[in-house]
């Protein structure tokens, strides 16, 4: 018999799998995912240079981000997705009507509530001052592992407020659903399933919600109108005298209507939170800060400010009125603290509260390709 | 170089430790601004723009980088006999969503009040006449003229909050004048003899140094205490600002260390 030498015989095996792996990976081939940057919209886009955004990776990440086996679990009472919160018709927010979530204050699998209020999800691709309340998640953290929206997902899967779960047992899971290997090597060109690239799917789903299409983003480009209290609203909103709504939430200038920056807007005069901007940037003033979130579909995302305090918008634009407090914290874009707050008068709280209504944008909340996918990759 | 001082060191954020010519105690939190039309003169009388699409640069003390202006366009080798610019941004650039990028489009001034964006953010808080710490916002752009023969039915219905008997264009019953114009609060620093030479291989590196405090004086002493916290719906508070500026700035070789 002829022997083979051992050597020749590992050399050929490696090149065979050599040779599979290019075969395999020449056939990978995505599709670029190409933003239509609305009117007015910054061109500049935080997208990390490790996940470029493909049709592929977000019809994935669309699939993961509704799919309750995120939890790590299959039985019908322990399955939690990010869509179980993130709910679209309330703008990826729970919403103070969600059967389960009472008054909008979250939970987790194990009943334990988050430290925070939700905040939505909508045009984070142009967040680039740091997500969440407190900005904790920013480009720049030298923690390497709470920087983007990836790492938001690995969070909520481990948080005990959260899924309370572990990756292994989510990446396992997955790997063993029929339907997934697949649409992973579609989107990342490997069919073996790993967290980081579930992280970067649920991401690239996340970056695609863009909210560009209100009441008030047609009358920017000239196609509606708004009405004699909405356009008065507008006028309160933009103006230093009126309301001053617009050096943190924006505005014509700005339209995300959100600076994504963080202020204390004087709602306390002792902070006890160990979550607030403090937390982040250990300045002193810094104390009781927290982000200014968008005012896009804001009517639908109660309850409002960190904590969740205010139920309504009256009960914000009455904080904003009346009832602001002072401290040394308090940030200087707040000048009317001394007053109370801005004073407005019934009638103008009303078309203030009109004009914030025109924010809202119907189409986001009802688009099919941000939905709960109609069937799951192994569904038959 | 950007470097913002007052009375000659740089400045510290967040201490209530300074004084100014009216006498009210305050503290600085940002100064955020614009330079734009950056422009080095030769000795024949021609000049070089060293930035590009505009000209435009956002300085912002929240952000080392801002600090740093760098020319856009290579510089010729040579004397040249100084620089001057536009503390703002002039009227003909200065239109809404010119920049669409933050931290620019933050400075967004809001098309009700002229449109363009801030040339000047300058937030802090000032000890008032009750020995309270009140906030102000010292922002210069766009100012407005309001009609104040206009009757009343073509009042627009603002509001009524500015409370104080100084607020140009506000009335108490929760109305205000019409807008009949804007005025252009930009203006022109030069440092026209400033010797700046470029020499071939080496780096020049110039100090624009903002001398916070002559905001608040020369030719006017400006008080917290009558213009209150905000100023960007009151012209003559503006004005006020502007007409300080001209020697807000100064401009000098970067020391070798």
């Amino acid at each position: 018999m002829r022997k083979i030498p051992l050597g020749f015989l590992i050399i050929s095996l490696l090149m065979l799998l050599f040779s599979c792996k290019e075969e395999e990976e020449a056939k990978w081939v995505t599709t670029p995912y190409i933003f239509d940057i609305p009117f007015a919209f910054p061109t500049k886009m935080n997208i990390p240079e490790d996940n470029p955004m493909t049709i592929e990776g977000v019809e994935l990440g669309r699939y993961l981000f509704y799919d309750g086996r995120m939890s790590g679990r299959t039985h019908p009472d322990s399955l939690m997705s990010c869509g179980t919160c993130h709910i679209q018709a309330n703008s990826f927010e729970a919403g103070r009507d969600h059967p389960i979530f009472q008054g909008g204050f979250v939970h987790g699998i194990t009943g334990l509530q988050t430290p925070h209020v939700m905040l939505p999800l909508i045009n984070l691709v142009w967040n680039q001052s740091g997500y969440g309340w407190n900005g904790f998640i920013h480009k720049n953290n030298p923690n390497t592992n709470l920087r983007n929206i990836e790492d938001f997902v690995r969070l909520a899967v481990l948080a005990e407020h959260e899924m309370n779960s572990d990756t292994t047992s989510v990446k396992q899971l997955f790997q063993r659903i029929e339907g997934y290997p697949e649409l992973f090597f579609k989107a990342f060109g490997s069919s073996t399933i790993t967290f980081t690239n579930i992280e970067k799917a649920i991401a690239q789903f996340v970056r695609t919600l863009v909210s560009a299409n209100s009441k008030f983003d047609r009358y920017l480009v000239g196609q509606e109108q708004l009405s004699g209290p909405e356009l008065n609203g507008f006028m309160l909103f933009t103006t230093e005298e009126g309301a001053d709504c617009f050096h943190c939430h924006g505005g014509f200038g700005n339209p995300l209507f959100t600076t994504h920056l963080f202020y204390n807007n004087g709602k306390d005069t002792v902070f006890n939170d160990i979550l607030d901007r403090f937390a982040v940037t250990s300045d002193p003033m810094d104390k009781g800060a927290y982000k200014a979130p968008t005012l896009r579909n804001i009517e639908l995302t109660g309850p409002y400010m960190h904590d969740g305090r205010f139920a309504t918008l009256d009960e914000v634009i009455d904080f904003y009125s009346h009832h602001v407090k002072w401290t040394e914290q308090i940030d200087p874009l707040m000048h009317h603290v001394l007053r109370g707050g801005v004073q407005l008068t019934p009638p103008q709280k009303e078309d203030l509260k009109a004009f914030i209504k025109t924010l809202r944008d119907d189409a986001f909340l009802t688009n099919p390709d941000f939905g709960r996918p109609d069937r799951f990759p192994d569904d038959k | 170089m950007v470097e913002h001082s007052i009375n000659g060191l740089p400045v510290e954020f967040d201490k209530l430790i300074y004084e100014n010519e009216a006498g009210n105690k305050f503290l600085l939190s940002e100064i955020q601004w614009f330079i734009s039309d950056i422009r080095l003169h030769k000795t024949d009388g021609s000049f070089l723009l060293i930035g590009d699409d505009g000209g435009e640069f956002y300085v912002d003390t929240d952000i080392p980088a801002s600090l740093s202006i760098k020319p856009a366009v290579e510089i010729e080798v040579g004397d040249y006999t100084g620089l001057s610019f536009t503390f703002g941004i002039n009227d003909e650039k200065n239109k809404s969503h010119r920049f669409v990028n933050p931290p620019e489009s933050f400075m967004f001034w809001p098309n009700y009040l002229g449109g363009g964006y801030h040339y000047l953010k300058l937030n802090g808080k000032w000890q008032n006449t009750s020995g309270q710490t009140e906030p102000f916002n010292f922002h210069l752009g766009i100012g407005q003229i309001y009609d104040s023969s206009a009757p009343k039915s073509q009042w627009a219905d603002l509001n009524s909050c500015c409370k104080s008997d100084h607020c140009e264009g506000y009335t108490p019953d929760g109305k205000t004048l019409p807008i009949t114009g804007f005025i252009q609060n930009f203006f022109e620093i030069e440092f026209l003899n400033t010797p700046i030479s470029i020499v071939d291989g080496k780096t020049t590196e110039m100090v624009l140094e903002m001398k916070v405090e002559n905001w608040f004086k020369n030719p006017h002493t400006y008080d917290h205490n009558i213009w209150g916290g905000s100023i960007m719906q009151q012209q003559e508070a503006m004005k006020i600002g502007c007409e300080n500026g001209h020697d807000v700035f100064s401009l000098s070789p970067k020391a070798i260390k």
